[in-house]
């Protein structure tokens, strides 16, 4: 987690919450949850934000479960057909699914972080082309296009991109649309020396 | 830094078109100029009706003024270009065209266009194919996406422009996929 303390997409995926179940009592600690006790109580469950929850878990004070972004469901989802989910839908504004992926991540311990790996890689590869593709075919279309209501399903898979893929599809239609503009315009004004 | 976001990633087209034109091409000149000095090196002297080597801009720049008649490169022809197209058609890898061929290619068929259509024979046609070529070759490069791990992606005789093009998105989305791994060995638990 080091490595990513200045980044504004960490910080904000650090901001959900996720749901701990506490093995100790803890005094004077019950307003963390919004409840009316004064204690946490042993194996009572609390939704701590994950950079609380970072050092609550390292020390061994509680356990933490996989939240519903990532759930079972989900993950059968995804191996379905990654282009189908929305994952903009999965987490609250402002996170991304890859980045709280990752964080959880950093968290969990070798068994289930390989698999979160593994299923966080296997989706990005499997939207990636999609991702690809539309931005290229929107640099066409230029800002006039805009997909109209014929397209729907490549409208909501755009839609349904998550802040990670939205960066990767700007920077895709950006250059394609350079090409695009460099291709069509003539020979340029620096020829014009007669 | 002070370039716009979109800037920072990549080269633009025109940049590339300029260090494009810093290559020699063979010319005709129509009229004689003796060995001058440029900042890039000296060339000349150019005595009519011998060939020459200069560079492409100059070359550009003479016949505008109709004081040269350029020699086409040889990949500049319709055999050439068609059977390199079937090739890339053909066979999965990308075929080998000369690094910056796009824009050497749109560079002396626009010069063609708007002045004199004489030295390079059906521009029509050459467009066509080149068209085409690069039509195949960004397909291809779009099953390469498919390889894409966070080490290394090797697509072999890419060319200049092209990889110009895609680099950005390339690059980070590698960057993504090193963020997402996790070692089975390394473990940052205690």
């Amino acid at each position: 987690m080091d490595n990513d303390y200045f980044s504004i997409d960490a910080i904000l995926a650090e901001n959900q919450k996720i749901q701990c179940k506490f093995k100790q009592r803890i005094p004077e600690m019950g307003h963390l949850g919004g409840g009316s006790e004064r204690d946490i109580l042993p194996l009572s469950k609390r939704q701590i934000p994950i950079w609380l929850a970072y050092i609550i878990v390292y020390s061994d004070w509680a356990d933490f479960d996989i939240p519903q972004p990532f759930s079972n469901k989900v993950r059968n989802a995804l191996r379905a057909e990654p282009r189908s989910v929305r994952l903009s839908n999965l987490v609250g504004a402002g996170a991304g699914w890859y980045v709280l992926g990752k964080t959880i991540m950093d968290m969990l311990g070798d068994e289930q972080g390989v698999e979160m790996s593994e299923m966080l890689i296997t989706t990005f590869k499997g939207r990636l082309v999609d991702v690809i593709d539309q931005a290229q075919h929107f640099a066409v279309l230029g800002s006039v296009g805009g997909g109209g209501g014929v397209d729907s399903a490549p409208q909501m898979f755009r839609e349904g991109l998550d802040t990670t893929e939205r960066e990767l599809f700007v920077l895709a239609q950006e250059s394609a649309r350079r090409m695009k503009k460099w291709y069509e315009e003539g020979s340029g004004g620096a020829k014009r020396v007669l | 830094m002070s370039l716009p976001q979109s800037l920072r990633t990549s080269v633009t087209p025109p940049e590339l078109e300029l260090i494009a034109s810093q290559q020699l091409i063979e010319i005709i000149p129509l009229i004689a100029i003796e060995k001058t000095a440029f900042i890039s090196g000296a060339f000349g002297p150019l005595q009519p009706p011998r060939k020459a080597q200069i560079p492409l801009w100059m070359a550009i720049n003479l016949k505008l003024k109709k004081k040269c008649h350029i020699v086409a490169p040889e990949w500049l022809s319709v055999e050439f270009l068609q059977s390199r197209l079937d090739e890339e058609i053909n066979e999965p890898g990308f075929s080998k065209l000369p690094f910056r061929y796009a824009e050497v290619s749109k560079l002396l068929l626009d010069v063609q266009v708007t002045f004199a259509p004489d030295d390079i024979q059906s521009t029509d046609k050459i467009r066509y194919l080149l068209k085409d070529l690069r039509e195949a070759r960004q397909a291809k490069s779009r099953e390469g996406l498919d390889q894409i791990n966070r080490g290394e992606l090797s697509l072999s005789n890419l060319c200049s422009m092209e990889i110009n093009e895609i680099r950005p998105f390339f690059v980070h989305a590698m960057g993504i996929l090193t963020h997402l791994h996790r070692d089975a060995s390394a473990e940052d638990q205690p």
